[in-house]
């Protein structure tokens, strides 16, 4: 599919209304010339003919077609704006659509504002195109075809002759849609350029500040800023040497006129009377050919924006639905790795992985920074697909499964606490929006967050910030527990979740994940021994591989990785009873 | 102030305040000069166009009846000659708005840009990122056209207006007058709409921050959404705003279509009673003022045709304008935190803290701090331990003044803070905060944000202190490997560690390292301990910790509940106490 034939499928459910519109913008078209005309009489017949009875008639016709005329003057373009924002509308909903279709990858290669600018900026384009240019496209092909078959029945000579300077124009057009494409593209890159950099400055304000480093945004963004614009005005340097030429065609009609048709009046050719006809018919040649050039620019723009917008939309994510997925809706939570790697950018992750969790159990992850063991919860979720190997869901490997069944079962509250600006009963009830506030409450409590919440001004009604600004991190980690928890899914993930609270809640939110109802498969990726010691299996990871697994008596007994940081963690820094006595 | 969020509308400013435009006209100022020159350009186009029609009489009246040839080339020459010129002064002229257009709005956006950057986090913190994105960048935007186009045509629309009113008056006064009874009508009946039409646009552009507030958080948070199988729903929510924002669209466009039809009907009434009036005047007339009627006919439609025009100026500016007022409020916004008039540049400092009786809430009403005192010698390392909530990241962020303090004061080696300039307080700090917040852009730069003047020599070396050198070797590209806004190729500790780097590498008097740790496995925490105990030499450092591991060569610890000190000690003395912090640090190991 073409990005044309894209934003056709769009436009085609308004096929009717536009060609209402067109047909309407025909009717004023002609209702415009029946004014000056009555004018004319009036002059003529009335005033200097003395026709003085006439006057009422012509007044009425005035009138009339004045009122008619103001109608679809008001209507015609509302018609194209319903269009236009049709096309808007539908044209959101499916970029939308895209991207919450796009895997993790997708949004590991394109900046936030850039995708923004498709559904801003971009769709601008299209709108003033669908709303505007279509139907003044339109207008001056009628007024040109209508005032060349007038100049053709009175005189053949000299339409042929006016004709004859169309072919520069239609080159012209041409030359310049292709000239004013690659400007325009500039300034789509770079207003999206100045989107993304705009995104980061307000989402890193606080890094900002805190090295103050303002005046090197600043520099950073007079560099976007001036791109911006000097991509702007080169566009506008391009056309501004079209625009003129056109203009300049679109005149040399009136030196045709004048010569050519002077001339041929002088032989006798043509009447003063046809001179005066054909000078009142110029302006509607002259308009189309002169706005032709700003016609090219708004239709370039639009189609840059749409080539843009699907560029973004015909990306197409790896991770898919399967067409024949099966059926589970309720998953018992059973999870095997089966030789699963992993390679990001030539880089092993996960190398041979294998394991198995039975339904109910308790797995802990403990690994190095960067040792791949998100990726393993990544590819559990199915947020990116293993390179080799197999990773099962209750004995189904998730490529066959449907993917909503799949992470519907799975609550995870994610390393990076992403909030929502939104109340802090939206933020936990997330993945159920319809559920009761008894069962928020119940999740708030299991994650031993009820306590700090109830303690705000508008307890749950509290509005967090974007990211959960206005909140500590510990904080953040609990409401983020508490909307995994609400879930209440077969498998349930922690991926650092309580790094950031102190002990005494992390010891109350595992007394509460043990005691929760139905069984839950668990895995728990953590630093401190004392989140994982209770697990039924500890996996140790090293550089994408499992180095060691266990119990956590069996582990410490191994004298491996996980015995090393139990040392650090408890006994390097001495028996703590010895301070009791000190 | 309650926060903002995606659905909700942001408060607008009733009134109809026409400063906002005449504050848009200072920005014009500086192109005075380019705006006279093109406005000179475009009126001696159009007067030299408007002999033209004058030629064509001569070409009618004396050279085809008289068959002058030569003069029909000579006229036709002339004719060559000023399309020629028009030409010349339009290339010109879209060149000098264009520049003149496009400038403006560099510099609004610069403005704009430039205050946000002074405002305090309370403004980011209170209303979705998307609503600022959409003032600096969409709505300044949305002027570039009436600044580059508009506002010149208006100009000779205004002046050419003019002309015609003036020629009009030379040929008869009354029928002038006639003509202009219009007018009053056209204008009580813009400001009749007006009110509501300006309204509708506020809620227009409103509806589309709504909307850009919700695609950004929605891009941000898919990881979320999708994990959460919130697609359908936030498909839902999207396509609620999206359809609010064409329905206050279409609303508010109803207002502007209205003004073109309503011109008409006014100018066709006006039109049929002029015609009246001439015809009435004619009946008795002599033939010479038929003749001048006639001519006054002429012009009645050209006076109409610049009002259309107008009208349209007219729809531009009132849709300009709400967005204008979003921009002004921005740039308008307070600024809570800045230096003080007589402010002074810090000293180097040596390091010394002192917090005497400071009280902080971020909410009214709400104490997040109250008369919390101590003292920090230069080089001492301080650690904040307590309970999440508890007021730890307030003291931090009142240190490097991110906030004002509410009572009591900060001063470092006896300088009171909110005396000193921002710049020169904070760049002897360092801050690593919770978020670790990775631009877009190599790891290199990354790190080199702490100090832009730093070689790559020391910005390895930093890394090599906070242990990141061997991942960030391990990466496709090692140091210049490219990495995103959200940092989504990195794990969250490898982000810590960048961010950690960071702040070293800005060499500060005082560090500060808010949960800098919490990401980071045990093992590599033991290794940059070494490294960071060399670093902490020489430097004042406030680290908050959940895992005592990481604070237990602090030579001073608090412990902070309920916005107070409510321990203060070393490591021992605290043990020895047996309070808060003893049952904090046994309740780690009971759980063993």
């Amino acid at each position: 599919m073409t990005p044309m034939k894209w934003f056709y499928s769009f436009l085609k459910p308004y096929r009717p209304r536009i060609l209402l519109g067109l047909i309407l913008v025909t009717f004023l078209a002609a209702l415009a010339i029946v004014n000056p005309i009555v004018s004319g009489m009036v002059v003529d017949d009335v005033i200097q003919g003395g026709a003085y009875d006439r006057l009422p008639a012509l007044l009425a016709v005035l009138l009339l077609v004045t009122a008619v005329r103001s109608v679809l003057r008001f209507f015609v373009p509302y018609n194209f704006e319903v269009c236009s924002q049709g096309v808007l509308y539908r044209m959101r909903d499916a970029v939308y659509r895209k991207l919450l279709l796009e895997d993790f990858a997708f949004y590991d290669r394109n900046r936030t504002g850039d995708l923004m600018s498709r559904q801003t900026g971009d769709m601008d384009a299209v709108r003033h195109f669908v709303a505007n240019i279509i139907s003044s496209i339109y207008e001056n092909i009628l007024y040109l075809c209508f005032a060349l078959i007038m100049v053709f029945t009175i005189n053949t000579k000299l339409a042929i002759s006016m004709i004859c300077l169309f072919p520069f124009t239609i080159l012209l057009t041409f030359v310049q849609f292709r000239h004013i494409k690659p400007a325009f593209h500039k300034i789509r890159t770079h207003f999206s350029s100045l989107n993304a950099f705009a995104q980061e400055n307000i989402s890193g304000n606080r890094v900002v500040k805190a090295f103050a480093k303002e005046d090197y945004e600043k520099e950073k963004f007079d560099r976007e800023n001036d791109g911006y614009r000097d991509a702007e005005l080169g566009a506008s340097e391009i056309w501004s040497r079209y625009v003129p030429v056109f203009e300049f065609f679109s005149n040399i009609l009136t030196v045709v006129l004048m010569l050519y048709g002077g001339l041929m009046a002088i032989r006798g050719e043509l009447t003063l009377g046809n001179l005066v006809t054909v000078n009142g018919y110029l302006w509607m040649l002259n308009m189309p050919l002169r706005m032709a050039g700003w016609f090219v620019n708004d239709t370039q723009r639009f189609i840059t924006s749409v080539e843009k917008i699907y560029a973004t939309y015909s990306a197409e994510p790896e991770i898919r639905r399967p067409q024949h997925a099966l059926e589970r809706k309720y998953l018992q939570g059973g999870v095997e790795f089966r030789n699963v790697s992993y390679r990001a950018q030539d880089r092993d992750i996960l190398e041979n992985v294998s394991f198995t969790a039975r339904p109910g159990q308790t797995i802990g992850i403990l690994g190095p920074t960067g040792s791949g063991k998100s990726t393993i919860m990544n590819l559990l979720c199915r947020f990116r697909d293993p390179a080799e190997g197999e990773v099962l869901v209750d004995g189904v490997n998730v490529r066959d499964m449907d993917l909503y069944d799949l992470r519907d079962n799975i609550g995870i509250a994610m390393q990076d606490v992403f909030l929502f600006s939104d109340t802090i009963e939206g933020n936990i009830a997330y993945g159920r929006p319809d559920c009761p506030f008894e069962k928020v409450k119940k999740a708030a409590i299991a994650a031993d967050a009820n306590h700090f919440i109830q303690a705000m001004p508008d307890g749950y009604d509290t509005i967090v910030g974007e990211r959960g600004v206005g909140l500590s991190g510990g904080q953040k980690q609990r409401i983020s527990l508490a909307r995994a928890l609400l879930k209440d899914p077969a498998i349930l993930i922690l991926d650092d979740t309580t790094s950031a609270v102190d002990m005494e809640t992390e010891s109350y939110i595992q007394t509460q994940l043990k005691n929760l109802e139905g069984a839950h498969t668990i895995f728990i990726i953590a630093y401190r021994i004392s989140s994982l010691k209770d697990a039924d299996q500890i996996l140790v990871l090293d550089h994408g591989r499992i180095a060691e697994r266990g119990t956590h008596e069996e582990l410490l007994r191994n004298g491996g990785y996980y015995a090393r940081v139990y040392d650090h963690q408890y006994h390097r820094k001495g028996d703590p009873s010895h301070y009791g006595t000190q | 102030m309650a926060r903002n969020k995606y659905d909700i509308d942001e408060v607008i400013e009733e009134r109809f305040d026409l400063g906002q435009l005449r504050r848009l006209g200072r920005y014009l100022i500086p192109y005075k000069k380019d705006m006279a020159a093109a406005a000179f350009l475009m009126l001696s186009a159009s007067a030299l166009t408007m002999l033209i029609p004058r030629f064509f009489m001569t070409l009618m009246n004396d050279l085809i009846p008289n068959r002058d040839v030569r003069g029909l080339f000579l006229y036709s020459f002339y004719t060559l000659l000023i399309i020629l010129y028009s030409a010349l002064a339009l290339r010109l002229k879209i060149q000098i708005t264009n520049r003149v257009g496009q400038n403006v709005i560099h510099t609004l956006r610069s403005d704009l840009f430039c205050h946000l950057q002074e405002l305090p986090f309370s403004y980011y913190d209170e209303r979705p990122h998307g609503k600022i994105q959409v003032r600096l960048v969409n709505y300044v935007n949305n002027l570039s056209d009436l600044l580059s186009n508009g506002l010149l045509n208006t100009i000779t629309d205004l002046c050419s207006l003019i002309f015609i009113i003036l020629f009009m008056l030379s040929i008869n006064v009354e029928l002038t007058l006639m003509c202009m009874c219009g007018l009053p009508v056209l204008a009580a009946f813009a400001a009749l709409i007006k009110r509501r039409q300006h309204r509708a646009w506020q809620i227009q552009s409103n509806k589309q921050s709504n909307l850009n507030a919700y695609i950004a958080e929605s891009i941000n948070g898919i990881r979320v959404t999708q994990a959460f199988v919130r697609e359908e729903e936030n498909r839902g929510i999207f396509n609620r705003l999206s359809d609010s924002y064409r329905q206050a669209w279409m609303h508010a466009v109803r207002f502007n279509f209205m003004m073109g039809p309503t011109v008409d009907v006014i100018s066709a009434v006006t039109t049929a009673f002029l015609y009246v009036m001439i015809v009435n005047m004619t009946m008795g007339g002599d033939a010479a003022s038929v003749g001048v009627l006639v001519a006054f006919t002429g012009y009645i439609s050209r006076f109409w045709s610049p009002i259309t025009t107008l009208a349209n100026f007219y729809n531009s500016l009132l849709t300009a304008i709400s967005y204008l007022e979003r921009i002004f409020e921005t740039i308008d916004e307070p600024v809570a935190v800045q230096d003080a008039p007589d402010a002074v540049p810090l000293p180097a400092v040596t390091g010394r803290v002192d917090f005497s009786h400071v009280s902080f809430s971020y909410e009214e009403g709400v104490r997040t701090l109250s008369d919390v005192s101590f003292t920090a010698m230069p080089g001492e390392s301080f650690a904040i331990v307590g309970p999440t909530g508890a007021g730890k990241t307030t003291i931090v962020n009142l240190l490097s003044r991110f906030y004002n303090v509410e009572s009591g004061t900060i001063t470092i080696d006896g300088h009171d803070i909110s005396k000193a300039t921002l710049r020169s307080l904070r760049t002897q700090m360092g801050v690593m905060m919770q978020d670790s917040f990775i631009f877009s852009g190599t790891v290199m730069d990354n790190i080199r944000y702490g100090n832009r003047t730093a070689t790559d020599e020391e910005v390895i070396r930093a890394a090599k202190t906070v242990c990141a050198h061997d991942f960030i070797m391990q990466m496709e590209n090692g140091y210049e490997t490219q990495v995103n806004e959200r940092g989504s190729r990195l794990s969250a500790g490898q982000r810590q560690l960048i961010s950690f780097a960071r702040a070293l590498l800005a060499d500060p008097k005082i560090l500060i390292l808010d949960e800098a740790t919490s990401s980071i496995d045990t093992e590599t925490e033991i290794v940059l301990q070494q490294g960071l105990n060399e670093l902490l030499k020489g430097r004042t450092s406030f680290i908050i910790a959940h895992r005592l591991s990481t604070i237990q060569n602090c030579t001073r610890i608090l412990y902070v509940d309920k916005g107070q000190i409510q321990e203060s000690g070393s490591h021992e003395e605290l043990l020895a106490q047996k309070g808060a912090y003893y049952r904090l640090y046994m309740s780690q190991y009971e759980t063993a």
